[in-house]
């Protein structure tokens, strides 16, 4: 089936399941926003959290394309800086207060995983995602149609599991905030929730560092998740011509995809020196999980019958619109190369989506090989805060195999039974996959601090590096005082991606090491959230609050 | 070598460092750099009776009425710091409290009138005077008190603008926390060092009462920590500072268009002191949805973020001059409003610690009170 909508006016068809960011996709549009100071923004993250994708929808502002859904009739229109104060149509939202047995937060490996897991108590168990379709970002599930390959159908199998097994699964539901108790606050397109369960189960994964370079906010340069998501959850190529730079096996597994799709793969850049160059690592991957090692080189093979080989060595320098397309200029080694292309992929590692734990206190701990912070957790996965347990790549990042594992024993553990043994050897021996993994991946990285001036740091304000500098020379104590002084981070991304970038800036500058409070206070709410919803949420006070 | 030595780096401290620097002294400020209530302002300038203030503190009514004209005086030195600063966002468009009925809007007139003898420009508006200079009103709202005197500032621009030129001026900062401040004729400010200076001058807000309490004074500071909300940028349209006359709430537009949403909705005080003061459920719930009722104008924009922030109301009325007669400790407290009362505080402080002319009468918020 396929629907109509109009973007500024032109009528747009696509099928009835994709998302807008998808239909303009395929409509050859990238740009979908203004910015205050005049640029343009298009996709960049796909999975919802750098608010860059934003549309105004039947005269509602600031709506991402990337999580709605398109429908039928809708007006669509590019998205100005400062929308008019006209009052939208009022939302019908209804309050729901629930008060489940165990409320997992993330419909990806882990969570599924863990929400099965406590079921099997007989547990009461509400399961919260974002998507229409959960699955996550490993699985990430077919919009419609027939699953791509095994990772897609070992998803679809793995939510079927779920519904069958009983678990309450709300979709499209987004949790902004989380108070003392626990309690979560959430809400859906027709219904906003406060939940107080007896165990929290947080799986809510993690997000996809970029690289800051002049020009990485331009339209159709996204990460290399998005692209995936494009293709895999919406059969959308997100160019003809595609150039993909990163570090990590997920790089290359979408350049194999897209490859597949029909895209022209430009280039393929790892940052990593050529595996054979670390023979003791690859080794131990083998010997770890020989399964998912021989899967690797699988994908290499099949990305060569495409005429693609990785460029190693490799990191991008500089991206500019030309009329040809985007234009990277990039290094190999001591060489300085370009290459063109319709969309521009960036991946260099992830960040966890740690922002519930964080507000809700759990301790945490700085993990440099990683360059982020992991959450302290007991052999159960329960965090220093009781009855609040952490799963999978939120906590730091440890795959989607471990997670599933993770899921499994956290899901136990909260209906009261202990971990298996043979979940325990197993999680052990994923870990150690990973850490073979990234050792043959590990690279390194330029520093944010080594940015040209006019690097955008901060997205959402438009800071520059130059800003940044000049602010610095002041010597702030925190960055909380470097917030204040440049508004970096004070966008509606709420430091996502610049956050890590300046708290490691910070951190090397004081020579102190990195910790919780390095960077940005935690605060509510975790995603910009419609005041519709706090006008509705309203009504789930208790009286006596 | 310091002349004036300034324990507080938020607004009040600062006007007092940049008086004194202008005045020819070395000037250091020392500030522990956290949870400045200046940090956290959202930039209100407030002259008339907030309704907060007057629910809150009943039996400090009297003080804060008899404070209206050093209110009048603070808004006119924010506009010299405008200037001064090179902008700061700064606009006096007026302050509008709001009534829902005829009750409350008699509770306005009668407010004026108090408010007018004091010399505040200030009219009341029915409801077809009002909806026309306000059409992002709800109809709900049947009049409102106008006050001409307030405004409104972006506090991050005055706060960067007004390093940068106490930087240029030479005024020495310094990051530590005074935990001691001994009287004498060289006083001295004990913190990780010792600080010696010709006077030294406390603005430290809620700091204030364990730094004057060995000086014999018996003045408290609790801090009140007040929860805010801003959104995402909208076009400009809301010009006025916007209160009601009995529900807690102020709701403004910066220049940027975006909207802050707060008025005295309480937060949790800060478990440490390397920690912010945090948020309450009922605090963002209540204040978001009251904001949306009287201006459902916003209703199009989301909430971005919340915060919270340390406001002194001490007792409603500033605390100005020595800490005792003769003496080279002097006090620069607000007391409540900090960041609208901070400059003309910090500026009279300092003049009257420098031996310059204070820009108002010291007199009625002398330390005297304190002393037990």
């Amino acid at each position: 089936m396929t629907l109509r909508f109009t973007f500024d006016g032109q009528e747009i068809t696509c099928p009835d399941t994709s998302s807008l960011a998808a239909a303009l996709t395929a409509a050859g549009h990238r740009a979908f926003r203004d910015t205050e100071q005049g640029a343009q923004r298009g996709i960049f993250c796909g999975m919802g959290v750098c608010q860059d994708c934003l549309v105004t929808v039947d005269g509602r502002p600031n709506q991402r394309a990337c999580m709605t859904p398109a429908r039928d009739g809708m007006t669509v229109e590019t998205q100005t800086a400062r929308p008019s104060l006209t009052p939208p149509a009022p939302r019908d939202l209804t309050p729901h207060r629930m008060r489940p047995t165990v409320l997992v937060i993330g419909g990806g490996a882990g969570g599924l995983s863990a929400a099965i897991a406590a079921r099997e108590s007989g547990a009461e168990v509400v399961l919260l995602d974002e998507r229409k379709v959960p699955g996550g970002q490993y699985y990430k599930q077919a919009a419609q149609g027939d699953p791509l390959d095994d990772q897609q159908a070992e998803g679809r199998a793995l939510v079927q599991a779920a519904r069958d097994a009983g678990v309450t699964i709300l979709p499209q539901t987004e949790v902004w905030g989380a108070f003392d108790g626990p309690e979560i606050m959430a809400t859906a397109p027709d219904a906003v929730y406060a939940i107080a369960p007896k165990k929290l189960i947080v799986a809510t994964g993690a997000y996809e560092r970029p690289t800051m370079i002049p020009g990485w906010t331009l339209p159709g340069v996204m990460t290399v998740g998005a692209a995936q998501t494009l293709w895999r959850s919406y059969r959308t190529l997100p160019g003809k011509r595609v150039a993909l730079f990163g570090n990590g096996p997920l790089v290359t597994q979408v350049a194999l995809e897209l490859a597949d799709g029909g895209v022209d793969v430009a280039l393929l850049a790892e940052a990593a020196p050529h595996p054979l160059r670390r023979p003791l690592a690859g080794a131990d991957m083998l010997r770890r999980d020989r399964a998912l090692a021989v899967k690797g080189l699988r994908m290499l093979a099949r990305l060569r019958s495409h005429k693609v080989r990785p460029t190693h060595d490799a990191l991008p320098r500089a991206i500019r619109q030309t009329d040809d397309g985007l234009e990277v200029t990039y290094t190999v080694g001591g060489q300085t190369r370009t290459v063109t292309a319709d969309a521009v992929c960036l991946n260099y590692g992830f960040q966890p989506s740690n922002e519930v734990l964080r507000l809700l206190g759990c301790d945490m701990s700085y993990d440099a090989g990683f360059d982020h912070l992991r959450v302290t957790r007991a052999e159960t996965c329960e965090t220093s805060v009781p009855n609040v347990y952490a799963i999978g790549d939120c906590c730091g990042l440890g795959g989607a195999p471990a997670a599933v594992t993770e899921g499994r024993i956290a899901g136990r553990a909260a209906t009261g039974s202990a971990p298996l043994p043979e979940d325990q050897e197993e999680l052990a021996r994923h870990r150690a996959f990973q850490d073979a993994l990234w050792r043959v991946y590990s690279a390194d990285l330029p520093l944010p601090e080594d940015a040209p001036p006019d690097t955008h740091i901060c997205r959402c304000e438009e800071v520059t590096k130059a800003q940044l500098d000049a602010a610095l020379a002041d010597d702030p104590t925190d960055i909380g005082a470097l917030k204040r002084a440049t508004r970096v981070g004070m966008g509606r991304c709420q430091g996502r991606y610049c956050a890590p970038a300046v708290a490691g800036i910070m951190a090397r500058r004081q020579c102190r090491p990195l910790e919780d409070l390095s960077y940005f206070a935690p605060r509510v709410p975790i995603k910009p959230v419609d005041i519709a919803a706090i006008t509705a949420a309203e009504a789930l006070l208790d009286p006596e609050e | 070598m310091t002349d004036l030595l300034i324990i507080g780096g938020g607004i009040t401290g600062q006007v007092a460092a940049l008086t004194a620097a202008e005045a020819g002294a070395r000037v250091t400020i020392v500030d522990s750099q956290r949870n400045a209530g200046s940090h956290a302002n959202a930039g209100s300038l407030h002259v008339q009776m907030q309704s907060r203030f007057l629910r809150l503190n009943p039996h400090l009514a009297e003080n804060l009425e008899s404070s209206l004209p050093l209110y009048l005086s603070a808004v006119t030195e924010w506009e010299a710091l405008d200037a001064r600063l090179g902008g700061v966002e700064l606009t006096r468009e007026g302050g509008l409290m709001l009534a829902e009925n005829d009750a409350q809007l008699a509770f306005l007139h009668e407010k004026a009138e108090r408010e007018r003898r004091k010399g505040l420009d200030v009219e009341i508006l029915n409801r077809d005077p009002l909806h026309a200079i306000a059409p992002w009103l709800s109809s709900r709202i049947v009049g409102a008190e106008l006050c001409r005197n307030e405004g409104k500032l972006n506090p991050l621009v005055a706060n960067r603008k007004m390093r940068a030129t106490l930087d240029a001026l030479g005024v020495r900062h310094v990051h530590d926390r005074i935990t001691r401040v001994e009287d004498g004729p060289r006083p001295v400010a004990h913190g990780a060092t010792d600080y010696r200076a010709d006077t030294i001058l406390i603005a430290a807000a809620w700091g204030a009462e364990a730094l004057t309490a060995p000086l014999g004074l018996s003045l408290r500071t609790p801090p009140e920590p007040l929860h805010m909300n801003i959104t995402e940028a909208g076009e400009y349209q809301i010009h006025h500072l916007v209160q009601h006359a009995e529900r807690p709430i102020t709701l403004k537009q910066f220049r940027s268009g975006q909207v802050v949403i707060g008025g005295g909705w309480d937060a949790n005080l800060a478990s440490d002191a390397r920690h912010a003061p945090t948020i309450r459920k009922t605090s963002l719930l209540g204040n978001v949805a009251l904001a949306a009722q009287i201006a459902p104008g916003i209703g199009g924009l989301r909430v971005l973020r919340t915060w919270a922030g340390y406001n002194t109301p001490v007792d409603g009325k500033a605390t100005i001059g020595p800490a005792h007669p003769q003496n080279r400790v002097f006090l620069a407290l607000p007391g409540d409003a900090g960041y609208t009362l901070g400059p003309v505080t910090g500026r009279t402080a300092a003049a009257l610690a420098m031996g310059l002319e204070p820009p108002i009468d010291p007199a009625p918020y002398a330390p005297a009170r304190w002393r037990a």
